[in-house]
């Protein structure tokens, strides 16, 4: 196990530099420069600018420079935001989104699997339609319309809860609404399945039976089946989440770091291009082999060495 | 547990047909939010307004742009100050002596002009804050700005030293400086940020003194009470303001809201005072009482490529200008209150004849079927050509530049006869394709620095950097340089509205619309100064 750890963090470190390697030269392979615009002023000052952020260095000289800083968690300047560095950025935004995203995922996991294991109890019942309606609801209405929808309806027209920003836990309820009900929607269709698959099998019958409590039943002992699919898209929908919060965090103005993200391409800012690349995937990564461990806790017949081949 | 799963799952239902609900009259719901009710701030008058974007910064020499200066320009103060006509009036400057040659500036600082901190506020902190701006080291996007002021240039391109831009501290409180050629909108430019003091003792013991609001020091009629990156940032009234009695506001609250929706959501719920206009709503909106336009200098247009077919010909040039139907884009496509331009120079520039320069210099391009058939025609018999040579439109990607230039190919198509193509670019890719000359005819846009239309017409010298059309025409620059030392206002005016002549029937260029400020704003908000060219002004606002 911990032979198997260590080589998948090593992996993982592998994985990361061949990210900020490709994302580095494609980023400066992209025309456009993070000192022009639309309005350019006079080359000296432009030179002073470039001289500035060192983009008059050969390319190789800067991804050296850059490659060196990195090792030692140092991102950088930002260009467009020149009083602070790129960590500064990620220090500040990442504890919003990672707030954000946190709570989307438990709401969304808990309110999925319960649905989905009511709609397999009353399979074909009215409450089961209800569900998967439901489900099918969330599952085709983008994000970003359901923001739109939320606020319209709850913050302007009811005044329930405040339109935008995130201050205060009522701030939270509607980004995370509106993030967290796609996720919610393919879970609970996802337990269902394979919950109603779960309770055909003989040895729920046995248990049955033997007259052990359906809620135990369910929670014990068939739940921990019916949820090895849940867990096998976590991993797809941990980064579906990571994603929408870009979409969500403009739309709500929540100060995560998702702007960075999406802005910095825009702007070519070179340094936080860079910085969120990284950061985002080396958290990604390391949440794919948290979600592997996970599946091997659940499932003891899965062992974790013996996918060493497969990798 | 069953019964509880279940009234969660009803409690999911319900809120699923409260969205479709939604759905159905989103659409109706502006008119019915537009009742705002007053503000409860608690007897305080506390103006809250968005400000889209973290500032850049509030080092007065760097953050070159609206999200900062807009800000900055109420936390701090110069020489001169715009007033509600736009025209510079004396701020920290209590007198103004110009020399009878027009290039030396005696400025004397008011007595009970202070900082934040409580200390008075020195000519030497001027001469600090505007070497700041020039040394190259500072890299200052702005510092061009500064060439006027002698030594200036050589300064900041590395060539001279700080000790000999010639920004003089005689004593405490006077400043003297001197220009290159007499400049007319001298006490118009230093009212921009740039041109601020910098409290010395502050800026040398900490150079990042404006990242933070703890360290901020300021002159203005506001002082940074907080400021909590990326989410807010909040002003107070800066007691130590030398016209502290004529602000009326207690304070100013300013969030970072970069999305017009939601902008105009947290508008309609009560939560802003302004709002820009999102663009969906403004045919809509332009009727609300709460809607205020005005001018802004700048202007939307298309330049020609003049070294690529069929552009090197100046009468196909014309014929394509004349095509266009300034009207009906801003009327029937754009729908926000702009004028149309029939030139290049925007509204709003007095000359010393007391009328509009726009006005003055006349509708020099005006949509004329007749006349841009019969120009491309003429045009294409000088050339020799049968058939015209390929057209392509470039424009950065956005969907009002789509419109627009999807509008321009029918315009084209109805009245020329002509198909050209249309070809939307990334936006960073286009800015650096469009300086490169790659583009046949691409979308621009030019913003004023200062207010003088020298400053639009000088993009058009020959080796500006605003250029991007490879023309050149040796006798609009000599107009140009002439009208920059002109000593004469009303031979310089003439000359101005020459080259503006002389730029539109050359046509490097065509003019769509010039560009406006669209707002909405509360009832009961007022005072609030938006100039054509400048930054927003709380000083005098008030709210009721």
């Amino acid at each position: 196990m911990g032979r198997y750890i260590l080589k998948r963090f090593l992996m993982m470190l592998m994985t990361i530099f061949i990210i900020a390697t490709l994302t580095f030269f494609l980023m400066h392979a992209v025309p456009g420069s993070p000192l022009e615009t639309e309005r350019t002023t006079n080359e000296t000052i432009q030179a002073n600018l470039e001289k500035f952020y060192k983009l008059d260095q050969p390319l190789y000289i800067q991804y050296f420079d850059y490659m060196k800083s990195l090792a030692t968690f140092d991102f950088g300047p930002s260009i467009k935001d020149p009083n602070r560095t790129v960590n500064e950025l990620l220090e500040r935004g990442f504890p919003i989104s990672f707030e954000l995203g946190i709570i989307t995922i438990i709401i969304a996991v808990l309110s999925g699997v319960l649905l989905g294991i009511l709609a397999a109890l009353r399979h074909n019942k009215l409450l089961d339609y209800g569900a998967m309606a439901f489900a099918v609801i969330g599952i085709s209405i983008p994000n970003f319309v359901m923001a739109t929808l939320l606020i319209q309806q709850l913050a302007v027209t009811w005044d329930i809860f405040p339109p935008a920003t995130w201050k205060s836990p009522m701030h939270m309820v509607l980004p995370v609404l509106a993030l967290a009900t796609g996720p919610m929607a393919i879970i609970a269709r996802l337990t269902r399945s394979s919950m109603l698959e779960v309770l055909t099998q003989d040895y729920i019958k046995m248990a049955r039976a033997k007259g052990i409590k359906p809620v135990r039943i369910v929670f014990r002992h068939a739940l921990r089946n019916a949820m090895m699919p849940v867990v096998t898209i976590m991993g797809t929908l941990l980064a579906g989440i990571l994603t929408g919060t870009f979409v969500i965090e403009k739309i709500f103005a929540i100060p995560g770091m998702g702007k960075y993200f999406v802005d910095s391409i825009n702007n070519r800012d070179y340094p936080v291009i860079m910085g969120t690349t990284v950061f985002y995937s080396a958290f990604l990564i390391f949440m794919l082999f948290l979600v592997d461990i996970v599946y091997g806790i659940l499932d003891p017949r899965i062992k974790l060495h013996k996918k060493e081949g497969d990798v | 547990m069953k019964k509880w799963l279940v009234l969660f799952l009803m409690a999911m239902m319900a809120f699923v047909l409260a969205a479709c609900t939604a759905s159905q009259d989103a659409g109706e719901e502006p008119a019915e939010g537009e009742e705002g009710t007053a503000a409860e701030t608690g007897g305080e008058k506390i103006l809250r307004l968005n400000n889209a974007q973290e500032p850049t910064s509030f080092d007065p020499s760097i953050g070159f742009d609206a999200v900062s200066w807009n800000a900055l320009n109420n936390l701090m103060e110069g020489l001169t100050r715009l007033d509600e006509n736009s025209q510079p009036v004396e701020a920290t400057a209590e007198s103004i002596d110009i020399s009878e040659d027009g290039k030396t500036y005696t400025f004397k600082i008011r007595e009970d002009a202070n900082w934040s901190n409580g200390e008075t506020v020195k000519a030497s902190d001027f001469v600090f804050g505007w070497r700041h701006m020039l040394d190259p080291e500072t890299a200052s996007p702005a510092a061009f700005l500064g060439y006027f002021i002698e030594g200036a240039e050589a300064y900041n391109t590395g060539e001279g030293s700080a000790e000999d831009v010639k920004v003089v501290a005689e004593d405490d409180k006077t400043l003297v400086v001197t220009l290159t050629a007499p400049t007319e909108a001298f006490l118009n430019i230093i009212t921009n940020p740039n041109f601020f003091p910098i409290h010395e003792a502050t800026a040398t013991e900490n150079p990042e003194w404006h990242t933070e609001a703890e360290s901020f020091v300021g002159n203005g009629p506001f002082k940074l009470a907080s400021w909590s990156h990326d989410e807010e940032f909040v002003f107070e009234k800066n007691e130590e303001y030398w016209d502290a009695a004529n602000v009326k506001l207690d304070g100013v609250h300013w969030a970072m809201v970069n999305d017009t929706n939601t902008e105009y959501q947290m508008y309609q719920a009560d939560e802003l005072d302004v709002s820009s206009v999102p663009a969906e709503l403004s045919e809509d909106l332009m009727e609300s009482p709460e809607i205020s336009i005005l001018d802004q200098a700048g202007t939307y247009f298309y330049r020609y490529n003049v070294e690529e077919e069929p552009f090197t010909n100046k009468k196909v040039r014309q014929a394509f200008a004349f095509a266009v139907n300034q009207e009906d884009i801003v009327q029937y496509v754009t729908k926000n209150g702009e004028k149309p331009a029939h030139g290049f120079t925007s509204y709003g520039f007095e000359g010393p004849d007391g009328n509009d320069f726009r006005d003055t210099a006349g509708d020099l391009v005006k949509f004329d079927a007749e006349k841009a058939k019969q120009l491309l025609e003429e045009g294409m018999q000088e050339e020799g050509w049968e058939t015209l040579p390929e057209v392509t439109l470039t424009f950065s990607t956005s969907d009002t530049h789509q419109i627009i230039a999807e509008t321009l190919q029918d315009q084209f198509k109805q009245t020329l006869g002509v198909d050209v193509k249309l070809q939307s670019v990334e936006s960073a890719v286009f800015a650096e394709e469009q300086s490169a000359f790659e583009y046949q005819a691409s979308r621009s846009s030019f913003l004023h620095d200062y207010a003088d239309p020298v400053n639009a017409l000088e993009s058009f010298i020959t080796g500006s950097s605003m250029n991007r059309t490879q023309w050149s025409n040796p006798e609009f620059d000599q107009l140009i340089a002439d009208a920059k030392t002109e000593t004469d206002s009303q031979v310089r005016w003439e000359k101005l509205i020459e080259a503006e002549k002389l730029l539109m029937d050359e046509m490097p260029i065509f003019p769509i619309h010039f560009y406006n400020q669209v707002q909405l704003q509360k009832e009961g908000v007022s005072g609030v100064l938006r100039h054509p060219v400048g930054y927003l002004d709380l000083k005098n606002a008030d709210k009721q």
